[in-house]
Parts: C-alpha cells; structure tokens; sequence
C-alpha cells in the first residue's frame, strides 16, 4: 500500500515539475489549462520542432535523465501523461 | 537620443554587420557574443535592451553578427568556428588599440562555445547569461530539431538529412541552417577543458525559480568555472527564461541585475549582494 501510494505521489510530481516546465515554455495558457491529460502534440499550436526540443532539455536538466532519440515520438510527447510514463521510464 | 551608428565592419572574411552606441564619455566597452543559431534570434531583443542601459551608464556597446549569420556577409556554410573566434579577435584588438578603458564581452547561452584563450587575454571581465560550456550537449540539442520537425512535419525519414550528410562529408541542414558537418564537429569539442586559467572576473546570470534546485548539469559547469576562474559571482535570476518561451518575454529582474552590475563595474567595486 505505501509503495503504491509512494509511486503515484512521484508521478504526481513528475507531472506537476512537467507542467511548471511547460508553463515556463508556453506561457499564454492559463494554469488551469494545464493537467495530466492535456494534449500536446498535434493539440497545441505552439507545440512545434523548437519547443519539443527546448521541452526535451528541459526535462534532461530538471530530472537529471538523459533521453534517446528514439524518445523523440509522437506517442511520447502526446500529452503530459504521456511525458510523465516516460520520465519515470529513463529515471 | 541614443547614438547609434550602424556599419559593416570588415571581418577577417567578410562584413559584419555592427550596431555600435557611443556615449560622449566612454567609461567602457561592451562586445556583444551572439549565441548560435536559434538561440540568436530568441536572445536578440533582449541584447538590444541591455545595449541601451549599458549605453546609458556610459558603456559602448557593440552588437555584431557573425560572419554568415544575420545581416553580416558570407554563408554560413562558408564559416567555422575558428573564423567566428578570429573576428572577435580582431574587434577586440581594434578597441584596445584605441581605447585605454576596460572591455568586456556579453556572452549568451552557446556564446561560450566561441571563447577562447586569445580573446579572453583582451577581456577585463565577462558577463555570462545562463552559460552553456558543452558544446556536445549543444549540438545534441541542435540535431534534435531535425529529428523533431521529422516527427512535427509527419515524416518517416527523419534523420535523412543527418544521415546523407555523414555520409557524403558535405553539407548538413538543420531546421533551415545549411553548414558545414566540421562546423558543428567544432562546436561539439568545446568545453571548459579548452580554456586554460580564466584570469578575468566571471559574472554569471543563472536563470532559477526560486523553489527550484539547480540541476547537477547546471552545478557542475559552475563549479568547474569556479576551478578555474579568479573571480566568479553567480547571480540567480528567478524568472522565467526569456529565450525560451514561445512568445516575446522580458526579463525585468535580469535587466536590472544587468544595469547594477554595469554601475558597479563602472564605480571599480563589483560586488553583487547576495551571491
């Protein structure tokens, strides 16, 4: 029970660093616009190749992972749930 | 009114494109490192901003373009890194030959990739805006835009261009930048490894929120800088970075950092609070 409880408390924050990462990247949405099931790529118009790629630094730097490029995916960047699964996947 | 000439400066290969401020009282100068790429375009209106308050605290500031970027001569195909270094050079020798006052460099993000032990023995000192040191993660970065306009733009063959450029040993493009495959080889050897004692104060911007932790990344390339420099003064700006929102930000608390440090040099006791 507390490692199940232990491991979404991680994916919430993974999720909530994510967002805050986002917001700094994309800052003409609201807060409330942001959640876990917030669509990314193909949803969002400034979602384009530079802002994947800052994102991508990004989150190398603030969660101290190193990604592949073959992490470079439509189904990777589809949502924030989608980067939160693959956050935790490379830490 | 602000005096501006506008001029095109000959460079070791060609024109480079200067926007000089003059104030009547020269107390120093200021050289403005254009970071590569992209990140020129995002840095660019907040280069004009500090150029106009260093103006005003009696600072010349210089802004350029390298050669083959921007409005300066030549192709950037036709350009390297040792090229970009011999121009700065060059301005760097011109103003000391003419000018007693001390002279320093402004040096965005991947502008560090420039640095070299020549042009810091011209320096009296150098302001660093979030500094990136590594020159592999740099280039990593840059190919990843051309995997990522692959993915954006629905293609299947995204590494094509990469790819049939290793292979030929010619030409890459990256997100509409053409260069040569030896340019960015170049600018993936730089590291601090590459300068030798940093005899000049360091004056280090470092973009944090203020809940934020620094990153190990970040941790280490301000401790090896710290190793190897005099004089290192870090200051935290908390705000959002600038460079990397989608849309135009500004960064008030950086400007204003900006415009202490220029009085404080000017007054010969450069000592940020808080550090």
């Amino acid at each position: 029970m507390t490692s199940v409880q232990s491991s979404e408390q991680v994916s919430a924050q993974t999720t909530a660093q994510l967002i805050k990462l986002l917001i700094a990247i994309i800052p003409n949405y609201d807060e409330s616009f942001w959640h876990a099931e917030t669509e990314l790529f193909g949803a969002i118009a400034e979602f384009d190749s530079m802002t994947l790629v800052t994102l991508i630094g990004e989150m190398e730097e603030s969660f101290d992972i190193t990604l592949d490029d073959d992490d470079i995916s439509a189904e990777n960047f589809a949502s924030v749930a989608s980067l939160t699964e693959l956050v935790l996947e490379r830490s | 009114m602000v005096s501006t000439r506008v001029e095109f400066y000959p460079g070791a290969k060609g024109p480079l494109f200067r926007i000089i401020r003059t104030p009547e009282q020269v107390l120093a100068h200021l050289l403005f490192i254009a970071p590569l790429f992209e990140q020129a375009n995002q840095t660019r209106h907040h280069i004009s901003r500090s150029a106009i308050n260093g103006y005003h605290h009696g600072w010349q500031t210089i802004i350029f373009d390298h050669y083959g970027t921007g409005d300066s001569g030549g192709e950037l195909v036709d350009t390297s890194l040792v090229l970009w270094q011999q121009d700065i050079v060059k301005q760097l020798g011109e103003i000391k030959a003419n000018s007693a006052q001390a002279i320093y460099l402004s040096l965005p993000l991947s502008a560090v990739l420039l640095l070299s032990d020549e042009i810091l023995s011209y320096v009296d000192g150098v302001l660093l805006l979030q500094p990136d040191f590594n020159g592999k993660r740099f280039v990593q970065q840059f190919k990843r835009l051309a995997l990522a306009a692959g993915f954006t733009q629905r293609k299947t063959a995204i590494p094509t261009t990469i790819a049939a450029a290793k292979k030929r040993q010619q030409t890459i493009e990256i997100a509409g930048y053409t260069m040569q495959e030896n340019l960015l080889d170049q600018l993936a050897a730089q590291n601090l490894n590459q300068l030798t004692d940093v005899k000049v104060p360091c004056y280090w911007f470092e973009w944090l929120a203020q809940s934020e932790a620094l990153s190990p990344g970040r941790a280490k390339q301000q401790q090896a800088l710290a190793n190897k420099s005099n004089k290192l003064i870090i200051q935290q700006i908390t705000e959002m970075k600038f460079w990397q929102a989608t849309e135009l930000q500004i960064s008030p608390e950086f400007l204003r950092q900006e415009q202490l440090l220029f009085s404080q040099l000017i007054a010969g006791a450069a000592e940020i609070s808080g550090c």
